[in-house]
């Protein structure tokens, strides 16, 4: 099918979307939401399937009025765009221009294939890592992998070559290889809204040794998203591990809720039995070692993250319960009461996934399943069209915003 | 209709234009904006809601012997406030009133009753009907005044007597605070005392007596929610296996689960899955793929489902693929792009089946709805408009030029109106009479009767 715009025009578009549905009535809805981030995942993986062909081109040019033979094979990135013949392209970021000559003479697209190669990097190192694949099943920074079990043609390009990491799988203490820091689009987010997505807070989660201040506020720049799960939202995660105040009710396969206005108490009974808990090796309060990897797949344990049994929450004797879940139970609601910051769960979601496109955009979208973005904070945050209007006015500005997808 | 005839296909018979319901003017208030439309049981009875959180219920006439050459007109039968805007003070969210379903209760005594439900809050109503009122009280004056005791000489007995029919809807259960995410379906199994409720995420059990406990049977929320890759959209209960349900997802799956296999129905007992064109990817393949419907034929054996380009029927024997697969409105495929800009892509279509499974009709836009008659494999298009006005008026059946040349009583695609689409549509248990929702009115129409 042919669709009259343009990757970037859809992208835009979709952020637009997924801007305004913070202010509609009825709180955000969830479905509409994620399709609308399928349609930004395809577009940018067209996007930056342009991109790499634009930029190999370039490559290929430098190369050839060099005349000098790539110096550095180290990583092998095979990658194809529709369209593109088959064979794989290599390059990496020490083959570009291998001479002065050729770095004075495209700076601006080395730099930015630059970025997207780390970008790259990072995104298959860690899907390597944590999926032990030895192909990516999407090409590139491109949503590296369609979502579980819903691969369509746009992500499985003919020519997606094995990557070799270079230095072997890193492991996920890894600190984050922060992108080269320029002018900042967008506003730094909120602390409060934001904590989820707060860079310090993510950087200080998954990588103890990376410099607070090392990743630039605004998420779009400094939180490749190849560090999805750590970077992105401790408070997604405050269902993953239950603190120790949460042994004593995780078992408990009810779930009440005190409706403050009529004073009605609901109950809701989940559907598994203590016994399926515990006897799943993830289930921490019958001692059973720490919560593994995978947590996804314990389905019994899955239970023990309803709402309400996770947060040993503000005094309200509703127990938060399912307030405690982010406003409107969107997955891009960074969570206010974000409260497992010392822990960095070990599960990684895929590259492509949907939330982490919202969380890089980061402080452009603060609170953007937040109702109401705290007026407290620093500048308000911009709103969708102006962030992708900035990403988009200037080529740097619109790789970074991309890159940092 | 009476049984003999049998509920025809869509060519076969003639539909004429009935009735229509709702505001004249072009002006759609918000708050009128049906969503949802529903016969009861018997067919006597036609529900509403709308974005206002009211429902209005419509009863027939009873069939004038004399005059068979039309049914009973249907006519306002009752009207009642269901939701209420609310606001939840912990998330900061206002939940809208806007009524999502409306499910009726088979009748048990002389009352009626159905669920309605909102994005959180479900509802039982009692609908009943008085027509008699007490009089004579002796210490009551009639318009509701006290009397002083003591100026009682003489005492009598209070009698009924008849006073003008008086419809009265009245809450009877309120199932509140089990869904996070916004309910999307509610299904009443054919035990006739629980049912389910279908969130973005979860499924709870409902006993219809008990309204402080539910059941949670089908958790799909991810532990991390970066993962959430695809949401529940609708649910349904088998309509005669009162164990088995299914549910459908934004991903184009149908999970059909037994709740005797264990308590928790996140394994399902079966997967319905089409695979996916590979020709046909576009940026848009995840969205037209994602169901907005699923329903279960009267007769148990199949299940249809819409997506927003198509209508699958799917027998439940078979997983790989569906049985039947009747385009709606093929020619969008090219334009989905600005179906997109303009949000139309987002459209939830229902469909539903007639009496006796033969036919299945869903909407489409211009107020357009379609037809599709499975054993003759032919379709009709038809137009719920205020032009073809006066009853028995046969509607004219319309055609969408798709490309190229147009031709005489053709409208093109580009000139479609996709400000006027069809999203509610319901067909009668037992005779040919649909009711179609356009944006803010309701049209009735039956088959031709001779």
């Amino acid at each position: 099918m042919e669709c009259a715009l343009d990757a970037q025009s859809l992208i835009s578009i979709s952020l637009r979307k997924i801007h305004s549905s913070r202010t509609q009535r009825g709180g955000i809805k969830l479905h509409k939401n994620l399709l609308v981030s399928y349609v930004l995942r395809n577009a940018r993986q067209l996007y930056l399937s342009e991109r790499y062909a634009e930029l190999y081109r370039r490559q290929q040019q430098q190369q050839q009025q060099q005349q000098q033979p790539p110096h550095h094979q180290h990583q092998h990135l095979a990658y194809a765009a529709p369209g593109m013949p088959a064979s794989a392209a290599d390059f990496g970021p020490l083959q570009l221009g291998g001479g002065g000559d050729a770095e004075a003479r495209e700076p601006a697209a080395r730099h930015q294939l630059h970025q997207l190669h780390q970008l790259h990097q990072l995104h298959l190192q860690q899907q390597l890592h944590q999926h032990q694949h030895p192909a990516p099943r999407g090409c590139a920074a491109a949503a590296a992998g369609a979502p579980a079990g819903g691969a369509g043609a746009l992500s499985e390009l003919p020519g997606c070559a094995a990557l070799q990491p270079p230095h072997g799988a890193p492991h996920r203490g890894q600190p984050l290889e922060p992108l080269q820091p320029g002018p900042v689009p967008l506003p730094p987010p909120a602390p409060s809204a934001l904590c989820p997505r707060d860079p310090r807070a993510s950087a200080a989660c998954s990588a103890p040794s990376a410099p607070p201040g090392a990743a630039p506020q605004a998420a779009a720049a400094a939180s490749p998203p190849a560090s999805p799960a750590p970077a992105s939202s401790p408070g997604f995660y405050r269902g993953a591990y239950p603190t120790p105040s949460d042994f004593g009710v995780h078992c408990s396969s009810q779930t009440t809720v005190l409706d403050l206005d009529t004073h009605v108490v609901t109950t809701v009974e989940n559907g598994y039995l203590h016994q399926d808990c515990c006897a799943s090796a993830h289930c921490p309060c019958c001692g059973q070692g720490a919560p593994g990897p995978g947590l996804a797949s314990a389905a019994g344990c899955k239970r023990k993250y309803y709402p309400g049994q996770e947060e040993d929450d503000d005094d309200d004797e509703d127990a938060g319960d399912l307030g405690a879940e982010p406003p409107g139970g969107a997955p891009f609601a960074p969570c206010k009461r974000a409260r497992f910051e010392d822990f960095c769960p070990d599960s990684s979601p895929d590259a492509s996934n949907i939330s982490n496109l919202i969380s890089i955009f980061g402080s452009g979208f603060s609170g953007l399943v937040s109702r109401q973005p705290d007026s407290s904070e620093q500048p308000p945050p911009l709103n969708g069209q102006l962030c992708a209007k900035q990403a988009l006015a200037s080529l740097g500005a619109w790789t970074r915003a991309i890159v940092a997808f | 209709m009476k049984e003999g005839k049998g509920a025809g296909g869509g060519n076969d018979i003639q539909w004429c234009f009935s009735q229509v319901k709702g505001a004249v003017d072009d002006d759609v208030a918000e708050a009128d904006i049906i969503s949802t439309v529903e016969f009861n049981h018997s067919g006597e009875l036609l529900a509403t809601g709308d974005k206002g959180g009211r429902v209005v219920i419509f009863q027939q006439e009873q069939e004038n012997k004399i005059q068979s050459h039309s049914r009973g007109e249907y006519n306002v039968y009752s009207t009642f406030q269901s939701h209420e805007p609310e606001f939840d003070y912990l998330k900061s969210l206002e939940i809208e009133e806007k009524i999502n379903k409306i499910r009726w209760l088979p009748q048990k005594n002389a009352a009626q009753f159905l669920l309605s439900t909102n994005d959180k809050t479900i509802k039982l109503w009692k609908i009943s009907e008085r027509d008699k009122r007490p009089e004579g009280y002796n210490l009551k004056e009639e318009d509701g005044r006290y009397r002083d005791p003591t100026t009682v000489t003489t005492l009598r007995v209070p009698v009924f007597r008849p006073m003008d029919l008086m419809v009265e809807a009245s809450p009877r259960r309120i199932f509140a605070n089990a869904h996070t995410y916004h309910i999307n379906s509610i299904s009443i199994n054919s035990d006739y005392e629980t049912y389910l409720s279908a969130d973005d995420l979860r499924i709870n059990l409902w006993h219809l007596e008990i309204t402080d406990r539910s059941f949670n049977i089908v958790d799909i929320k991810p532990a991390n929610m970066e993962e959430l890759t695809e949401v529940i959209t609708a649910a349904e209960f088998h309509p005669n296996s009162c164990n088995t349900f299914v549910y459908s997802s934004s991903k184009g799956t149908i999970r059909l689960c037994d709740m005797r296999a264990s308590a928790l129905c996140d394994r399902h007992s079966k997967l319905f899955e089409e695979p996916e064109d590979p020709s046909n990817r576009s940026f848009f393949s995840e969205i037209i793929s994602s169901i907005s419907d699923v329903k279960f034929s009267h007769s148990g054996r199949y299940m249809m489902t819409r997506d927003y380009l198509s209508v699958k029927i799917w027998d439940l024997n078979m997983e790989n693929r569906p049985v039947e697969t009747y385009q709606v409105h093929e020619y969008l495929r090219s334009k989905l792009c600005s179906l997109y800009e303009n949000d139309c892509i987002f459209d939830k279509f229902e469909c539903c089946w007639n009496g006796s499974d033969s036919v299945v009709m869903t909407g489409s836009y211009n107020n357009f709805f379609r037809m599709f008659d499975r054993n003759t494999k032919r379709d009709i298009t038809l137009e719920a408009s205020r032009e073809n006005n006066k009853p028995r008026t046969v509607l004219k059946p319309r055609k969408v030029c798709a490309s190229g040349k147009r031709k005489k009583d053709e409208i093109s695609v580009d000139s479609l109106d996709f400000n006027k689409k069809i999203l509610h549509t319901a067909w009668h248990p037992k005779e040919n009479i649909i009711a179609v929702a356009t944006t803010n009115n309701l049209y009735i129409f039956q088959d031709k009767v001779n």
